[in-house]
């Protein structure tokens, strides 16, 4: 906000309030434009209801001060359609001497308030400013009525993630049993095929095939349960000084073979002077192999991967960037979800990101991503130098969004 | 080669995968004995030789870990394998503290558990041997003091 230096003692005028002098009288406008003029302030003007319409439907205007005789419409016509199409807009209106009920019914209808003509000049600057100051009250009430639903918005998502985190935990432990039964079943059943008495059977091949979906189908369960499981690892001793290049040297190791029989190159770029971080060598050895797999599934024959680390606000910031088909967004905000998955069935379980993310919240970090379409992606973690372990999930997933929204 | 069989002592509450496994360990030429609980596994290993047990971490009763202790304290020359459905890895890895000597996630690969219980029962039968050395130098020493 601006304040002019000119203006008398007794109250300050913005001097970038948008103003709009509508008044079928020229010479009237002429002289209050050069007196507004002098306070520093450069009215538009209007000489009748339709020309102010004109100039609002171009461009928005904080002020409008009107006059309520015009010919054609009136005022308060005018101001009516004000009131439709320009929320925002404040009027304020001129009467005749004779004509206050006219003033009356203006603010009923909506206008700020309304001044009797001839007008007393510093009157009606007070009345301007004020009509501005209460366009900035509600645009600043928008504002926080907007960011508090956001929040809220936010939070309902952290927590039904939250529950559905342990919800799905609880059933993983509970499946494993069974699936241990179906497993160990379907393998005495595949050795018995074996025996000399069923080995001339003509269903033998048959048997060996349903038996060998079995097999498929519980691996696949497994999996699933037992990323679930990893979700909800609990913090033990294990955490110690990591060196964060060494680490992702060795990670890429394990996804090495992957990577160049699909001819995608993987390069590490580290700043010489990063020191090591306190964190949990394991699970963070998840987190860049989960970061590591998806960007060679997700980059075609040819491509890169590179992982860049280096220090950034009191830690390190580790980019897994990726040359392939990229995320398309109305994806990317789904991709952190459990079970958002756009692998075929079987191929991936939909909780690589939802876990990673989940451990990054544990260890005091965070992720982000970048992406679009045919662009690759771009996953960007940041990690504390030293973090204590807190052991509550949901505490943690709310300071992540809590510093998502600081960040914007 | 001869394939010699593993003396197992296979401890479940779960009394369809105990059945299973039992019949499938059979089959590759184990010995299985099977139990549904901490108390019936103790019970067991004061009465026959055994080489492993496969021990399920969570039980109702005396759970796995209770089991391992009795056992290590009781039986410590008997390897223990963990076996877990119940996901938490820390009480595993607690578990290798206390002695056992390794652990597995339910369902369990086959081939692994074969392989892990070669290498348990290897272990129990060098240890033994190494015993067996000792006691046979104490016995010589004695008698050459005579």
């Amino acid at each position: 906000m601006k304040h002019n230096e000119l203006l008398d003692n007794n109250h300050h005028m913005d001097t970038d309030i948008r103003l709009l002098l509508v008044d079928d009288e020229a010479d009237f406008r002429r002289a209050l434009v050069r007196r507004f003029g002098r306070r520093g302030l450069n009215p538009e003007q209007a000489g009748n209801g339709q020309e102010c319409l004109a100039v609002l439907a171009d461009h928005p205007v904080d002020v409008v001060v009107m006059d309520i005789k015009m010919p054609g419409m009136t005022g308060i016509e005018v101001l009516a359609q004000i009131k439709e199409k320009h929320l925002q807009t404040e009027v304020i209106l001129l009467t005749g001497h004779a004509s206050t009920q006219d003033g009356v019914d203006g603010i009923k209808s909506g206008a700020f308030d309304y001044l009797t003509k001839p007008i007393e000049f510093e009157h009606l600057l007070s009345k301007i400013q004020q009509a501005y100051e209460k366009i900035l009250r509600e645009e600043e009430k928008r504002k926080e009525a907007e960011f508090r639903a956001k929040m809220e918005q936010q939070m309902a998502a952290a927590e039904r993630l939250a529950s559905l985190g342990t919800l799905a935990v609880g059933v993983a432990h509970e499946i494993n049993n069974p699936l241990a039964i179906i497993r160990e079943s379907a393998g005495w059943l595949t050795l018995l095929l074996k025996r000399k008495e069923l080995a001339e059977s003509p269903f033998k091949k048959d048997f060996e095939l349903a038996l060998q979906k079995i097999e498929k189908g519980v691996e696949r369960a497994k999996r699933i349960t037992h990323q679930l499981l990893s979700f909800v690892r609990k913090q033990d001793s294990s955490f110690s000084h990591i060196n964060l290049p060494e680490l992702a040297d060795e990670t890429i190791g394990l996804v090495r073979k992957e990577a160049l029989d699909k001819g995608i190159a993987v390069e590490v770029k580290a700043e010489s002077s990063v020191d090591s971080i306190w964190s949990d060598p394991y699970q963070l050895r998840q987190v860049l192999l989960n970061l590591l797999s998806n960007a060679v599934h997700a980059t075609g024959k040819g491509g890169s991967i590179t992982v860049t680390i280096e220090s950034l606000k009191g830690g390190l910031q580790l980019t897994v960037r990726d040359t392939g088909t990229g995320i398309p967004r109305e994806n990317l905000k789904h991709i952190f979800e459990p079970f958002f998955s756009t692998k075929n069935p079987g191929e991936g379980t939909g909780l690589g990101l939802f876990v990673t993310r989940g451990i990054l919240g544990r260890l005091g970090g965070y992720i982000e991503v970048e992406s679009s379409l045919g662009q690759g992606a771009t996953f960007r973690v940041w990690l504390p130098q030293r973090h204590e372990p807190r052991m509550e999930l949901p505490e943690d997933t709310y300071a992540d969004i809590l510093q998502q929204i600081k960040g914007e | 080669m001869i394939k010699i069989p593993t003396r197992v002592l296979l401890v479940d509450d779960e009394v369809d995968f105990v059945e299973m496994l039992s019949l499938r360990l059979n089959e590759v030429g184990e010995k299985v004995t099977p139990a549904h609980s901490g108390r019936e596994c103790l019970d067991i290993l004061g009465q026959k030789v055994i080489d492993v047990v496969i021990l399920d971490i969570r039980m109702p009763g005396m759970d796995g870990i209770e089991t391992l202790r009795e056992i290590k304290k009781r039986f410590p020359l008997v390897e223990v394998m963990m076996l877990t459905g119940h996901g938490t890895t820390e009480t595993a890895v607690e578990g290798m503290k206390l002695g056992a000597f390794d652990y597995l996630m339910k369902p369990a690969d086959f081939d692994e558990l074969l392989l892990k219980l070669e290498i348990a029962r290897k272990r129990k039968d060098e240890q033994e041997e190494r015993i067996r050395k000792a006691e046979a130098r104490l016995l010589l020493r004695k008698s050459g003091d005579i």
